[in-house]
């Protein structure tokens, strides 16, 4: 069964025919490009397609597309603004919380929705939010150190 | 000298199935829960409702769920919310673990509920998974909640189809596990639901959602959706203890919500002991219950309740852990949460 899909990403209307059975990670990554959301497990174990969706996190891979018509979704592309770096995406690159950069996509977005809700938040708090966000190369010491000094410069 | 067979790249079982595609379905968008009741009714077999996913997409990726046809609840507006009342809270449906876990109200009124609703999964899974897709998710077990490949080498257990259950290696039983965490500390505090269906509505407690069929593990009429879900006061003290490999995105291994109350004398007026990770449903152990009733709560009634407890659940090999194990942990919870509550 396909059916036009009118999604909100990063600011912009998109349209497009698909399938109803696809999931959002499929449709940013296939039919609209935003392949900064990626594909890990796929089953909702990895957190790597953690996208925002109004503004709390979401795994694209679990979530229908036609589902999350008319809410305003946010990838790791729309995060930036104007050209500057999102304080978070500079922090990460600061403390160098970089490795392979698989997880970073959904460290970030996971690590925004939370700050949003908790601006002074705990080491303790910090790490069991990312918690369903894995990191293969285990660099988590300073994927959680950028995150905390986020809130410090501010 | 490579074989001439040999292809780096060869396809295989495997790397078809890196890619997995959700199967075809007919999606459904109702305007209210009247309309998501009748669709379901119509078509009983093939009709699924769908609220977060969490659970459902990953079992649909697996294939061993094929709907024809999903009804998605969370079109449906205000099946979210929480309101209190004189004699408890009501909670909306479709309101999420996250929406649990960080109400104000919840966190001082019944610290208990968004204490365990911090405890199912992780962050992102809150967001998306609501009280009732967690109170109604699926059994699970070893043998089902597999990809494709890794099922393809044994014919289908009898809960994804098949004729033998691979557990006791029997025909038609099914001994898949729940796994639920806020059912458990729901049935503690005497939780009721209020459940719509095309034809009216009912009042069910929750305890008897369960069937203790891992086939049917929910006792849902036809059309039956869950509506509400309604938490008395707490009279007592409610402790959850959730035993797991790590601390987020697992399920319990063993877990155990326990719920007191006391009278002016410190003797315990009421137990409920229930248990989630070691049965076809959430199990209850009343023999233990009946120990603490009445007594006053000292170490020799906490190690005979514990002891109790222990011979009252009989888990099967469902997971990784080993029946053993899993009943030796619930002795161990059920004793550090009676210390807990004593102390």
């Amino acid at each position: 069964m396909k059916h036009i899909l009118k999604l909100h990403v990063n600011g912009e209307e998109f349209e497009i025919f698909a399938e109803v059975n696809k999931t959002l990670l499929e449709v940013l990554r296939e039919d609209l490009g935003f392949t900064g959301t990626k594909r890990g497990c796929d089953l909702g174990a990895c957190g790597a397609c953690t996208v925002l969706v109004d503004g709390k996190p979401q795994l694209s891979c679990l979530t229908l597309a036609t589902a999350v018509q008319g809410k305003k979704i946010i990838t790791i592309e729309g995060l930036a603004q104007k050209g500057e770096l999102h304080p978070l995406q500079k922090a990460f690159i600061e403390k160098g919380a970089i490795q392979c950069g698989f997880c970073t996509p959904g460290m970030i977005l996971t690590a925004k929705a939370f700050l949003d809700e908790h601006p002074h938040p705990s080491e303790g708090e910090t790490k069991k939010a990312i918690s369903g966000n894995l990191c293969r190369c285990t660099g988590y010491v300073k994927i959680v150190e950028a995150i905390l000094s986020v809130n410090e410069n501010q | 000298m490579r074989d001439e067979g040999w292809m780096p790249y060869a396809p295989c079982a495997f790397h078809k199935e890196v890619n997995m595609r959700l199967p075809k379905f007919e999606y459904l968008e109702p305007r209210s829960l009247k309309e998501a009741a009748k669709a379901l009714a119509a078509d009983p077999g093939g009709t699924l409702l769908l609220a977060g996913g969490t659970d459902l997409i990953v079992n649909m990726k697996h294939g061993v769920i094929q709907p024809k046809r999903l009804i998605n609840l969370r079109a449906i507006p205000k099946l979210a919310y929480l309101s209190e009342g004189k004699d408890g809270l009501s909670i909306g449906a479709l309101t999420t673990l996250h929406e649990l876990a960080s109400s104000p109200l919840i966190q001082k009124k019944y610290p208990v509920l968004s204490q365990t609703a911090e405890e199912v999964a992780a962050y992102a899974h809150q967001v998306m998974g609501t009280l009732s897709g967690n109170l109604c998710q699926g059994n699970r077990c070893r043998f089902y909640n597999q990809s494709v490949f890794w099922r393809s080498v044994r014919p289908a257990c009898y809960k994804a189809g098949g004729e033998v259950c691979h557990v006791v290696r029997k025909p038609k039983e099914c001994h898949s596990t729940y796994c639920g965490d806020m059912a458990p500390v729901l049935i503690a505090m005497d939780a009721k639901m209020k459940l719509v269906s095309p034809v009216g509505e009912r009042i069910l407690s929750l305890k008897r959602l369960y069937t203790q069929n891992g086939k049917k593990p929910l006792s849902l009429k036809k059309g039956e959706i869950l509506k509400e879900i309604f938490v008395p006061f707490p009279s007592g003290q409610t402790l959850y203890l959730k035993w797991r490999l790590r601390d987020s995105l697992e399920f319990p291994i063993v877990s155990l919500a326990l719920h007191l109350e006391k009278n002016r004398e410190n003797r315990i007026d009421k137990a409920r002991i229930i248990f989630s990770g070691v049965g076809t449903g959430p199990v209850e152990a009343s023999g233990a219950e009946k120990i603490l009733q009445d007594g006053p709560l000292d170490d020799p009634t906490i190690e005979k309740a514990s002891n109790q407890a222990v011979k009252e659940i009989s888990p099967l090999r469902t997971s990784i852990t080993s029946p053993a194990y899993k009943r030796k942990m619930a002795g161990i919870l059920l004793r550090q949460a009676l210390e807990k509550i004593s102390s």
